[in-house]
């Protein structure tokens, strides 16, 4: 099955050479957009299966529309394909529901496997995204927050993680922790999954505090 | 004297220097009217019409050079105090035994007092002081006798010379540190901008070419290469933290960040780690000590992964490549034949820190690094 694509990224240059590329790996590129507005409208439209997002719109945040695509399109995955200086803004991206990481430096196969894998349910993790999930997990630890405990990784997904961040491929990891390919697989999903939860319900709790779900009906 | 400061072309004291313009005039005013009340009272009145004359011409003088920055010449500052004390001397010959004994006003009358203020004014506390001082010592002189009103007289010129003189020191050392903060905040705001440029064009088109180049193989590839070198360090430059005072702390994560190339990912928290400047510059070493021993020995195609953790006790630094490892026994060997190679240095920098560092290798597994620091106890506890 032939997997639809949308790419959100202010660079035209950029834009246009990612969907040709995409197209000629067999992607069905449905559709692009410049900024969060016209990405939001026209995913919604569109349906992709893989949403590819650049977190720096001009003067807009990629994070926005992501938190908007994942509310709208359960189906619909995103996968950021950002610069890799923006730290802070990567980790809010996966808080806010992206399911991988790719930096734009990464190469054409790189970024193919990465699509197919997104579309198939698979987190991409990159070593320094690991990285930063691991010191997100322990800052969370350290850092009382006012609601309810914070998400903690099992002994297992924080090996796993170490691993990644190592730059271990999900083989190796396998190998050393002697489990199956797909079980590193789930550990990953799992230190991302609990994390976008902790993240929707500290902003659903956010809201109710300020009154803000009332002001959006 | 203090160092006397050249002033600049927006001199902070600007204000206290038309101050003193304009009691020049003023006071300039009173010894006329002096002169006037005591008409009959001379012993050379023609001496004294040439003394106010004198000071007339002065005035305009100093007047036409102190309003510019530019003539606030320290000479001319010098020469002030001592054609004010000049005039003053001649007052014996002047004034008449009875103005001396109703004590009436010296030939300079309060107009000797404007050039302490300046000489403060120019040249800080400590020469408004000796200004003052060196009219009042000519004050008694000219009197020649030391009571009460001299040593008022005197007081006064010594104090105003001298606060005017903090008063300048002051203000241009505020000045400074504002002018200074100004341009930090000009340096920042000028990168944030270079940043976003570069951002926007520059490493659009050297990613997009890196790939294109990648595809393409052969020569293309080996540009494309090279641009990817360029585009990566180009991001850590515009991303690193800009330069300036920083309580003696650094951030060990955005220093790690450099290190980044083509062959070397390092990952760590997304927010920063800060660490005093020393212990930074320690670590970092310490990891380019690795990841050089990773260039000399895992040859070509090796990666490389650093990975910075902070836990809440200790930091913790990897560094790992994929290369081919090292055989047993060969570090022991290299050891014995007395070369102190990376792996003691690394060591040894870790011990001096109070860390350690373990290195785990194996044929065919690559190299392992693991080095752990303790946090510093005064900053364990501390909440960002």
């Amino acid at each position: 099955m032939t997997v639809s694509v949308m790419i959100v990224d202010d660079h035209p240059m950029w834009r246009d050479g990612v969907a040709r590329d995409l197209g000629e790996h067999g992607f069905d590129v449905r559709a692009t957009a410049a900024d969060v507005d016209s990405a939001v409208r026209v995913s919604a439209t569109v349906t992709p299966d893989v949403v590819l997002m650049d977190l720096n719109l001009g003067e807009q945040s990629g994070v926005d529309a992501i938190r908007a695509i994942v509310q709208q399109l359960s189906d619909t995955r995103v996968l950021v394909l950002s610069a890799s200086g923006e730290h802070a803004d990567v980790l809010e991206a996966v808080k806010a529901g992206a399911s991988g990481y790719l930096v734009k430096s990464a190469s054409v196969t790189e970024l193919v496997d990465a699509v197919r894998r997104t579309a198939d349910g698979d987190p991409v993790f990159t070593a320094g995204l690991a990285g930063m999930v691991l010191g997100e997990y322990r800052r969370m630890a350290e850092t009382p927050s006012s609601g309810g405990p914070p998400p903690q990784l099992t002994q297992r997904e924080q090996d796993v993680l170490r691993f990644v961040a190592k730059g271990l491929t999900a083989r190796q990891i396998a190998d050393r922790l002697v489990i199956s390919h797909r079980t590193v697989e789930n550990h990953v999903q799992s230190t991302l999954r609990k994390l976008q939860l902790h993240n929707r319900v500290e902003l659903a709790r956010y809201a109710i505090e300020h009154g803000l779900d009332q002001e959006q009906e | 004297m203090t160092t006397a400061q050249k002033p600049n072309l927006h001199d902070a004291v600007t204000p206290l220097w038309w101050g003193t313009i304009v009691l020049r005039w003023m006071t300039l005013a009173f010894a006329l009217g002096a002169v006037i009340v005591h008409l009959d009272e001379y012993r050379n009145l023609t001496l004294a019409w040439a003394a106010f004359a004198v000071m007339v011409v002065w005035s305009i003088v100093t007047t036409a050079a102190f309003v510019r920055v530019r003539s606030r010449w320290a000479g001319l500052v010098v020469a002030d105090v001592a054609v004010t004390c000049t005039i003053m001397l001649l007052s014996p010959l002047a004034l008449s035994d009875y103005q001396f004994a109703i004590t009436a006003p010296l030939l300079t009358t309060v107009w000797a007092s404007v050039a302490p203020l300046t000489a403060g004014a120019r040249f800080g506390a400590v020469g408004g002081a000796a200004g003052g001082l060196i009219v009042a010592v000519s004050t008694g002189v000219s009197r020649w006798t030391f009571d009460l009103d001299v040593a008022r007289d005197g007081l006064l010129l010594f104090a105003s010379g001298m606060i005017i003189g903090m008063a300048a020191t002051t203000a241009r050392r505020s000045q400074a540190a504002v002018s200074r903060a100004m341009r930090t905040e000009a340096a920042t705001a000028e990168r944030e901008r270079l940043a976003r440029s570069i951002h926007d064009s520059v490493l659009q088109v050297l990613a997009r070419v890196r790939r294109r180049g990648a595809e393409l193989g052969g020569e293309a590839a080996e540009l494309a290469n090279q641009a990817g070198e360029q585009e990566i360090a180009l991001r850590a430059l515009v991303t690193s933290e800009p330069l300036g005072p920083s309580d003696g702390d650094a951030d060990l994560r955005a220093a790690l960040g450099v290190l980044a190339t083509s062959r070397v990912q390092v990952s760590g928290p997304a927010c920063e780690v800060r660490l005093p400047a020393d212990t930074v510059t320690e670590l970092l070493t310490a990891v380019q000590e690795a990841l050089s021993n990773v260039d000399k020995h895992a040859g070509e195609g090796a990666k490389a992964w650093v990975l910075l953790e902070e836990l809440s006790d200790e930091i913790v630094l990897t560094v790992r490549d994929d290369g081919p490892g090292i055989p047993e026994g060969r570090l022991e060997a290299a050891a014995e034949e007395g070369h102190l190679g990376v792996a003691q240095s690394i060591r040894a920098r870790l011990a001096e820190l109070g860390g350690t560092a373990r290195l785990d290798t194996a044929p065919g597994a690559g190299t392992e690094w693991e080095i752990h620091l303790p946090r510093p106890v005064d900053r364990r506890r501390t909440t960002r």
